[in-house]
């Protein structure tokens, strides 16, 4: 078995795919908390920036404003689906749900898969909505970015995303939930060597170097460069592909790696006390 | 033919040094209910957990209808399935939409009607809008058990179902357990700590103790390898009488209240020392026997190793 390759034979199959799909439907409509952090705090964090973006637009005439707004929104792409993928483990593990799913037939490619849809739709239903905000309240429109940009901003950002909230996950299966805090704040320490709200110039030299090791750096400088001039930078996103290919096949072996642990250690049946 | 639905053969399971399963074997076949008995700490739950392969044995095999586990997974899993009063489902959203979601995992036709089937019988159809943790434990065992008949399982593994339940619906439940077996030929591995419970389900009981396999056998045959059996007798008359007969005949005996006797002797000595003392001039006037029961089982295990119930 090639070591970034999910284990099991077996043909995905629809029915479980919707199963988890229809779960996490299902607890995100009946959370509040869910609500709060996936709507409320990514649409508060909008607004602030909207605002800081109109406060800096009035008085330096230039395009910083629309650039912040616009990496704001993109970052929330990079968010959601980060929170998606590590935070509706945790929901099953809190209520000691997580073994009865995994001793159902469903198999490692298929929960991770829908995790990966769900956190995906998401992120898209979300992005439309602030989109919407932005033009309504800051007369910004993200969609002027073109669909071409916006469908390639999206892959590498969703690809990151994924990777990021599956070795979140595998490190919640392996240690338990004692490092939780990780599934909602790990992410934000890529927001600033990402330079996802500034020119990666800003950063520091040796952060610089470490910025474009990080493919969202390359979706960020492409939108900018975008909004300044118009069109599409393919380099940059197959830089960003590549990287985030690699990444995700690292992943996905460091994530067989933890999941194998924790079954070999008793931690996975433990995680729900 | 004997078709075994489960085979274990020399399961081993490690943490670190300690050596939690040690080199177990059993089968559980079609039709059969097996009680996995045993102490805190025996190994059950370890047990438990690899048959559902949620840990990882180190060594040995598991085999599902044949087919080894950890290569039929996902057959394994779809034909078997697994209850417990300590797991429970999703608390934040309600009980028919924990039963769809399962249902979709188990590829489950008419999930609908089959969920509203099931929940009549469990009497819990008046709950099914509501959000399961705000259910009791009794009504989340019922939910519980439902969800493992989904699928129509050929093996269901049952830890401890009826632990929070009232006594009626226990009993109803594990009615319901018989009739599965009976009718459909579903093979049951269950562990209880209710010994009662196991005495009248289970066909075959296989005590585990420090991660090894103690003793196997029929409840029956279990309490069996207790040969003494408790005599109590209350009398007229002088204790003394008693007391002596008793030790010239070096049977061990305890007085529980001045004129009653707990003589701890094998059952088929049971006729001749009521002969024996009546002969002496003493008047019995209440005569009681205490068969070993499988608690009384259980307690030797637990409290003395392996050794006694071998």
């Amino acid at each position: 078995m090639y070591f970034w390759i999910l284990p099991g034979k077996e043909k995905m199959s629809l029915s479980r795919f919707r199963a988890i799909l229809l779960e996490e439907l299902y607890v995100t409509r009946h959370s509040l908390e869910v609500i709060m952090d996936i709507v409320f705090f990514p649409v508060m964090n909008v607004l602030v920036f909207g605002f800081i973006a109109q406060f800096l637009i009035g008085s330096t005439k230039s395009n910083a404003g629309n650039a912040l707004l616009a990496g704001m929104i993109l970052w929330q792409i990079v968010y959601i689906v980060q929170y998606s993928m590590s935070v509706s483990s945790l929901w099953n593990i809190w209520s000691r749900n997580l073994s009865n799913i995994f001793i159902t037939p469903i198999s490692l490619k298929e929960y991770l898969g829908a995790h990966m849809l769900s956190g995906l739709l998401k992120a898209i239903i979300s992005f439309i909505f602030f989109g919407l905000i932005s033009i309504y309240i800051f007369n910004f429109n993200i969609f002027n970015l073109g669909i071409i940009n916006l469908t390639l901003f999206f892959i590498n950002l969703t690809l990151f995303s994924w990777s990021t909230g599956i070795i979140i996950l595998g490190v919640i299966f392996r240690f338990g939930t004692r490092i939780q805090a990780l599934a909602w704040g790990l992410i934000f320490l890529f927001q600033p060597l990402t330079a996802a709200l500034f020119p990666v110039r800003i950063l520091p030299h040796i952060l610089q170097l470490l910025a474009y090791l990080l493919p969202p750096t390359f979706v960020f400088e492409a939108a900018r460069n975008s909004l300044a001039k118009p069109g599409v930078n393919w380099e940059m996103f197959f830089i960003a592909v590549i990287e985030n290919i690699v990444y995700f096949m690292l992943t996905i072996a460091f994530f067989n790696y933890m999941f194998k642990k924790a079954k070999d250690t008793g931690q996975f049946a433990r995680n729900e006390g | 033919m004997i078709q075994n639905v489960l085979e274990v053969k020399n399961l081993v399971k490690n943490y670190g040094s300690y050596r939690a399963v040690n080199n177990i074997s059993f089968n559980v076949e079609r039709g059969k209910i097996v009680g996995l008995l045993g102490p805190n700490g025996a190994g059950k739950t370890t047990t438990i957990q690899m048959l559902l392969g949620i840990t990882l044995h180190n060594g040995g095999e598991i085999r599902y209808f044949g087919k080894e586990f950890t290569k039929y997974r996902e057959e394994s899993l779809q034909r078997i399935s697994f209850a417990s009063s300590f797991n429970t489902l999703q608390g934040r959203i309600n009980v028919m939409e924990n039963l769809m979601v399962f249902a979709g995992l188990y590829k489950v036709k008419n999930a609908g009607s089959k969920i509203f089937e099931l929940a009549e019988y469990f009497e819990i159809s008046t709950l099914l809008k509501q959000k399961y943790w705000d259910l009791s434990e009794g009504q989340k065992s019922r939910v519980n058990l439902i969800k493992a008949l989904l699928n129509d399982p050929e093996l269901i593994l049952l830890d401890e179902p009826t632990a929070s339940l009232d006594p009626d619906i226990a009993d109803k439940t594990l009615s319901f357990i018989e009739n599965l077996n009976r009718k459909n030929s579903v093979s049951i591995l269950y562990t209880s700590h209710n010994m009662n419970e196991v005495t009248r389900i289970c066909d075959e009981v296989i005590f585990l103790d420090m991660g090894e396999i103690v003793a196997r056998d029929t409840p029956l045959g279990l309490t069996k390898r207790i040969v003494e059996s408790n005599l109590i007798l209350t009398f007229d008359g002088e204790r003394k009488k008693v007391e002596n007969y008793l030790n010239e005949k070096k049977y061990k005996f305890s007085f529980p209240k001045p004129y009653t006797v707990n003589i701890e002797v094998e059952e088929k000595l049971i006729p001749k020392i009521i002969f024996q003392l009546g002969e002496t001039g003493i008047w019995i006037t209440d005569i009681e026997v205490k068969k070993p029961t499988l608690e009384d089982v259980f307690l030797d295990i637990a409290r003395k190793g392996k050794n006694v119930a071998k």
